[in-house]
């Protein structure tokens, strides 16, 4: 061990050039990926925050409507059924209108939840205020990404001439990448009816009814016709785009992990050919084949971490430049996963190093014989 | 057979024919046949050869190109396997170990000095010296006092914190040869080390090796296609055609 670290490191500090090309080329993986990642990271979480940071742990909604909360459309009475099912600790109703409305600053995309305070459904992840009284009416909660536009406690938000006074800021409650609003069912109705007239005369539907329950999942939605029930998990994979944006992100994202070690191969690889006489000298002096491997592999690691170390630095950057707009979300997480995943790629790459070394043959370090 | 030849001449001990009364010798070389390949392909690269060499003695290999001798040496030093045959260093019976011994063995036994230099590129002359010492787990202060003595008695003192590309041909081949004495070796293994060295460099090399190899009371064999060379040695063997005899003493420092 002593002998491969001396061999590792002083190669690595007399070759410096060479070992930096692969460096910056993990550097660059891992920058891609932890770019790609934030991306992921972003759309999923401002996608799928209203049905994650709530109370609620399971959904149920019209049959029909495969999971989709706009598309889904069940009557205020349901919400009574589901609160009768053995096993169910609280039901709640959700109103959803995806929708534009005036804050303190003009204009704003917003999402408007109307649920029951304190039900199931209600945000949990408070951050300043308070969560309104159930059967309040004229106050709301609003996520914290309204703040940029001026929207904070004591202020007021309008949609279609409705308005809320804010009492309590929420955080990562973002429906389908929008800033949420929660009011009560009632205030969210009314403005639903103003901006969507044609739905006025709909005064008891509601779009899903918000579960917390320990109760199997099958049997609750066989209790009330017509519905089906899912996981707040399997409700925020259905929300349009959120599954397949993660599939397609992940898999570049496991590719681009699967090209490190391929990188991290080839390297070594092409080093261990270039130093195959070197090798045989080495193992005719009476170096152990595993002392060689052990050199290799600890160059692939300290290689692979550099790069991890630089690409992150990088990451880092890029994402304080990135623009508001684009749904970034750089997480510890996701940085120390990819992290570990990109040494672990390039400790197998030069895994592949390794056999090439056991074959090379100590007899032909000396003279003559080839 | 090559017994016959060599005992027609009255020079002294002659090593085959004493070989086996001889149980003192360090190197003891008896019946090594080497074949390459296998059946009409097959090449006889050595056959039968015998031989015993003394500690304290420095003796040279020499013989036309493709007769035999890096194929012996390999054999003697435990890279190459013999088809048949032992070779003995002191009590150990070198073709009886296995792969992870014979490391180990020319780690702790054997001094090898190559064609080519081949030092470590990316170390220095005394972590190239200091790199076989780790081998055998030596004590670090020990080995930092030994390497920096043979690189002082090897004229290369100040020449120590230079990697090989920053040496001569000349001194890249004695850093080699500290290399081979770091590990205070038994048998000491030289395989055509003037080949890349003009003649007066060359002299130089071997004078030093001989001088270290008898110092030290190392044995030493040398392979050589340099005639010349042979004056700095106490015998010759000679192979022709895989066929290994005992030439004569030399004429050199030996006797
Ligand atoms: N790995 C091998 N496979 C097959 N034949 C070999 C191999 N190594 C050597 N030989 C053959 O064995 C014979 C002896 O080779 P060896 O290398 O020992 O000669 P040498 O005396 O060292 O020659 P030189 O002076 O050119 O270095 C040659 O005929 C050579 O072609
Ligand atoms: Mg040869």
């Amino acid at each position: 061990m002593n002998t491969s670290m001396m061999l590792a490191s002083a190669e690595i500090r007399r070759g410096r050039g060479r070992f930096a090309s692969v460096v910056s080329a993990l550097a660059l993986i891992v920058f891609l990926v932890l770019v790609l990642g934030a991306l992921a990271d972003g759309l999923f979480f401002g996608a799928t925050g209203a049905v994650r940071s709530t109370t609620a742990n399971a959904y149920a909604f019209s049959s029909d409507a495969e999971g989709s909360l706009v598309r889904s459309r069940l009557d205020i009475s349901d919400v009574a059924k589901f609160a009768q099912v053995p096993g169910v600790a609280s039901a709640g109703p959700v109103g959803v209108l995806l929708t534009g409305g005036e804050g303190p600053e003009g204009e704003l995309d917003l999402a408007v939840f109307g649920i029951s305070m304190g039900a199931a459904g209600t945000p949990n992840t408070l951050v300043s205020g308070r969560i309104p009284e159930p059967g309040e009416v004229g106050v709301a909660l609003a996520d914290q990404q309204l703040d940029q536009f001026g929207v904070r406690i004591g202020t007021t938000v309008s949609v279609g001439g409705n308005s809320a006074e804010i009492v309590g800021i929420v955080s990562d409650t973002s429906y389908q990448l929008q800033p949420t609003i929660w009011t009560s069912i009632d205030t969210w109705r009314a403005m639903r009816d103003a901006v969507r007239p044609e739905l006025s005369g709909e005064a008891t539907q509601i779009n899903a009814v918000a579960l917390t329950t320990s109760a199997d999942l099958g049997d609750i939605a066989a209790a009330v016709d017509g519905t089906n029930v899912l996981t707040a998990e399997a409700t925020g994979l259905a929300i349009p785009g959120v599954e397949q944006q993660n599939a397609t992100l992940n898999s570049i994202i496991y590719t681009t992990l699967a090209v490190s070690a391929l990188v991290v191969a080839l390297f070594f690889a092409l080093l261990v050919l270039e130093k195959r006489e070197l090798f045989a000298s080495l193992k005719a002096l009476g170096t152990p084949t595993s002392r060689l491997g052990w050199a290799v592999i600890i160059q692939a690691v300290v290689s692979s971490v550099l790069g991890v170390v630089i690409g992150s630095i990088v990451a880092q950057l890029f994402g304080l430049v990135i623009p508001a707009s684009v749904p970034t979300l750089f997480r510890p997480e996701t940085l120390i996963t990819i992290g570990v995943f990109t040494v672990i790629a390039g400790f197998a790459g030069a895994l592949f190093s390794l056999r090439r070394i056991a074959r090379i043959d100590p007899a032909t370090a000396i003279g003559g014989v080839l | 057979m090559s017994e016959q030849d060599a005992t027609t001449a009255d020079m002294g001990p002659d090593p085959l024919i004493d070989a086996d009364q001889r149980p003192t010798a360090l190197l003891q070389v008896r019946d090594v046949t080497k074949v390459y390949g296998t059946g009409h392909t097959a090449v006889t690269a050595l056959q039968t050869a015998t031989m015993s060499v003394e500690q304290g003695e420095f003796v040279a290999l020499v013989g036309p190109s493709g007769s035999g001798k890096t194929t012996l040496i390999s054999i003697i030093g435990g890279l190459l396997a013999p088809t048949t045959g032992s070779v003995h260093i002191g009590d150990i019976d070198v073709t009886a170990l296995s792969r992870k011994e014979l490391t180990r063995f020319r780690a702790e036994r054997v001094g090898f000095v190559f064609q080519s230099a081949n030092l470590v590129p990316f170390l220095t002359a005394r972590e190239n010296l200091l790199y076989v010492a780790g081998l055998i787990g030596s004590s670090k202060s020990g080995a930092r006092a030994r390497a920096d003595q043979l690189l002082e008695e090897l004229g290369l003192a100040d020449r120590a914190k230079n990697l090989p590309e920053q040496l001569s041909g000349g001194e890249r081949q004695r850093v080699a040869i500290g290399r081979a004495l770091m590990n205070d070796p038994d048998l000491v293994l030289v395989d055509e080390p003037t080949a890349a060295l003009d003649t007066a460099l060359g002299r130089q090399v071997v004078q030093l090796l001989g001088r270290e190899v008898k110092d030290r009371g190392k044995t030493g064999i040398m392979v050589t296609h340099d005639l010349r060379m042979v004056e700095y040695t106490d015998r010759v063997f000679q192979i022709l055609d895989g066929h290994l005899t005992h030439v004569e003493s030399s004429t050199g420092a030996g006797h």
